[in-house]
């Protein structure tokens, strides 16, 4: 499995840029020991059939890779929710989109880290595509959101070094405030 | 230092703007690409993101673009990254961990040097046609 929860969540978001969606929202919520992701976007979705392959290790689409025969990041998912008594469901219609829930239990001691969510959310805004990304996220009653049209609206070219690091900077801030 | 803002992100984008040097043309920036796929980022190539972001920074570096891509085949070396700096050669580095993103920054980026001991090129057997 992924080494931390971000890596995980990383992985999955790029499933749905990668699936052409042009609306994506990534809600990862902390209330007590419950660590609630949800990952929905309108990308090309998968049919029953293709979603149950995707969650055997030893299947790709073939698409990136023609003769590449691993797939790892839903089988990363089920892993880590099975391992560690969460739950992890995905529910997708072709043409329509892929939503992803994940339930985990972070008193779990065999739970990966939750990881740098700040360098994960500046790298997931950051990935070079043209639709948008909104990310919501919470700690008990502390919040804040922020897409990616209005990031690019305010700093232009989120690929840019100097802009990268002041991304990074608003979501070490604003993690910093969940965490106070 | 509470929550941000976007108001506030965007005066600090102002205060910055008026510190960074101009770029020259386009065409003379150097281009940083990071493989930052399953196995990518399995490797740890978000660690080596931070490094490359906090060693421009430290050293007043505006002209370059990090970008991202998923797998380039080279697997067994992740976390793998590919940079091109105008007149000299583009090449892709193997096993990139923090303390040699840092190295590229100075030693490639500023002192336009390769660093030969982790150039990896080869993409693996399975993805080459």
């Amino acid at each position: 499995m992924h080494a931390t929860i971000c890596d995980l969540i990383t992985d999955l978001v790029q499933n749905s840029i990668e699936a052409g969606a042009t609306e994506t929202t990534l809600t990862v919520e902390e209330r007590g020991t419950e660590l609630a992701i949800v990952i929905a976007d309108n990308g090309k979705g998968m049919s029953a059939e293709t979603l149950e392959r995707a969650k055997d290790p030893f299947w790709s689409d073939g698409l990136k890779h023609k003769h590449r025969r691993v797939g790892l990041g839903l089988p990363f998912l089920f892993q880590t929710a099975e391992a560690t008594g969460g739950t992890a469901r995905i529910e997708s219609e072709e043409g329509v989109g892929t939503t992803v829930e994940i339930r985990l239990d972070t008193a779990n001691v065999d739970l990966p880290a939750f990881g740098n969510f700040a360098t994960a959310a500046t790298t997931l805004m950051a990935y070079g595509f043209e639709g948008n990304l909104e990310i919501e996220r919470s700690a008990g009653a502390k919040r804040y959101k922020v897409g990616k049209r209005g990031l690019e609206e305010v700093l232009g070219d989120l690929e840019d070094a100097g802009n990268l690091s002041l991304l990074k900077r608003f979501f070490e801030e604003n993690e910093q405030e969940l965490a106070r | 230092m509470g929550k941000m803002t976007l108001e506030e992100l965007r005066k600090l984008r102002e205060q910055k703007k008026g510190e960074m040097v101009q770029r020259d043309s386009a065409g003379k920036s150097a281009q940083i690409i990071i493989g930052m796929g399953t196995c990518g980022i399995a490797a740890g190539a978000k660690e080596a993101f931070d490094a490359f972001l906090d060693e421009l920074d430290s050293h007043g570096i505006t002209d370059t673009r990090i970008t991202q891509t998923g797998c380039m085949g080279l697997c067994f070396s992740e976390p793998t990254v590919e940079v091109a700096v105008p007149g000299m050669p583009r090449v892709v580095y193997g096993n990139v961990d923090g303390t040699i993103a840092r190295r590229i920054v100075r030693e490639h980026i500023i002192g336009k040097a390769l660093v030969s001991d982790h150039i990896f090129d080869k993409p693996a057997a399975d993805i080459i046609n």
